[in-house]
């Protein structure tokens, strides 16, 4: 039979947690607000990944993501609907990581360089970066986002704490 | 402020596929409705149906600033030429217009002297400043950073074919900026007209 893990144990893995959610929140909204301020620029280093044809796609993706990065940043900063936050930035950090990789490949191949060496803007609101450091970076955050999509993380979310003071009290908590 | 934070939600049974996926669901509808009104209500907001390059986003590889002007019926300009431009009197009298295709900050950083700021990401804000002066200009000099930018063209094709500026008015500075600065060229910091020029660059 498996030991369950010593309740200092359970805290410690779950504080590491809720820095992780602030952490994965706040890079979402520091990096969304990048893109957001700057559309421009974010819209010129889409279209250099020719994956989009139509302007008004290309468009809609320019004017979401930023802010709809922020969106999520918040939420998971306040805790609320934390796992199905986590769930979508699991699925766009895979989207973005692979279409990133797709593009370094590219470039690698055009440059005639190493892999690691290649150096470009990605679009993710870090201005120009090497290729490996960041797919280190984004599986760091898909990491992070797979914790707490399996539920950990949880402590100061506005959510819970607003459903506990809601919920009635039990004979046993009001004795 | 938690609620059983030690255990987790796949454990506490309250984790259900079906529940996780409907607040997923939630947030994306709650997330897209939030960006755009975020970017309706943000001074930088783009326009959704707005086409911003002027043309369509895939360039083949390789292709020369000439090739891809003259695909768009835009004539390009080199600096011997845009130098003389520059020095014409004709200048003065706004018969000579230079168009600084960059955002605000570049164009705030560092212009050619006398040239009129319009970033075609936004053409409704500078229009007002810019049109009287594209329509009395017989010659109007377009230009970007240089290199790879394309906003000049995309500021050209914008003035051409939204605003009706006759095409053949209009000239694109390919070497821009950049190659402005590099030959140590007179530049104008701060508004137009400012008077803060500084021969020989910044």
């Amino acid at each position: 039979m498996k030991r369950p893990l010593p309740p200092a144990v359970l805290t410690a893995i779950d504080t590491a947690c809720v820095l992780g959610r602030w952490l994965l929140g706040g890079l979402f909204i520091q990096m969304g607000l990048e893109k957001a301020l700057h559309p421009a620029d974010f819209l010129k280093l889409l279209e250099q990944y020719q994956m989009v044809h139509s302007s008004l796609a290309l468009n809609a993706i320019t004017i979401a993501l930023p802010w709809f990065e922020v969106f999520c940043g918040l939420l998971l900063l306040a805790g609320v609907a934390v796992r199905g936050t986590a769930l979508l930035l699991a699925g766009l950090l895979a989207v973005f990581t692979a279409v990133v990789l797709r593009r370094a490949l590219g470039l690698q191949a055009e440059r005639a360089i190493a892999f690691c060496a290649v150096k470009f803007d990605c679009g993710c609101g870090g201005g120009p970066e090497f290729i490996c450091a960041k797919l280190r970076e984004n599986v760091g955050m898909f990491v992070l986002a797979a914790g707490l999509l399996a539920g950990r993380g949880r402590a100061f979310c506005a959510l819970y704490a607003w459903r506990a003071r809601r919920a009635p009290r039990t004979p046993d908590a009001q004795a | 402020m938690m609620d059983n934070p030690a255990q987790p939600a796949a454990r506490s049974g309250g984790g259900g596929l079906g529940k996780l996926l409907k607040e997923a669901m939630f947030v994306a509808v709650a997330g897209v409705a939030f960006a755009f009104l975020a970017n309706q209500i943000s001074p930088r907001g783009l326009k959704l149906t707005r086409n911003y390059s002027g043309t369509p986003p895939a360039q083949p590889s390789g292709e020369s600033v000439e090739d891809r002007l003259k695909a768009q019926r835009l004539h390009l300009i080199k600096r011997p030429e845009v130098e003389q431009l520059f020095h014409d009197p004709r200048r003065e009298q706004n018969a000579i217009l230079f168009i600084d295709a960059r955002d605000e900050e570049d164009y705030q950083k560092g212009h050619i002297p006398g040239a009129c700021e319009f970033f075609p990401y936004y053409p409704e804000k500078y229009l007002p400043t810019a049109l009287p002066l594209c329509e009395i200009a017989e010659q109007i000099v377009v230009y970007c950073a240089g290199g790879d930018c394309e906003d000049s063209q995309a500021a050209a094709i914008y003035l051409r074919d939204t605003v009706g500026i006759p095409g053949d008015k209009l000239l694109v500075y390919g070497g821009g900026m950049t190659e402005w600065e590099t030959n140590s060229l007179a530049v104008e910091i701060g508004a137009r007209g400012s008077g803060d020029i500084h021969e020989g660059g910044k």
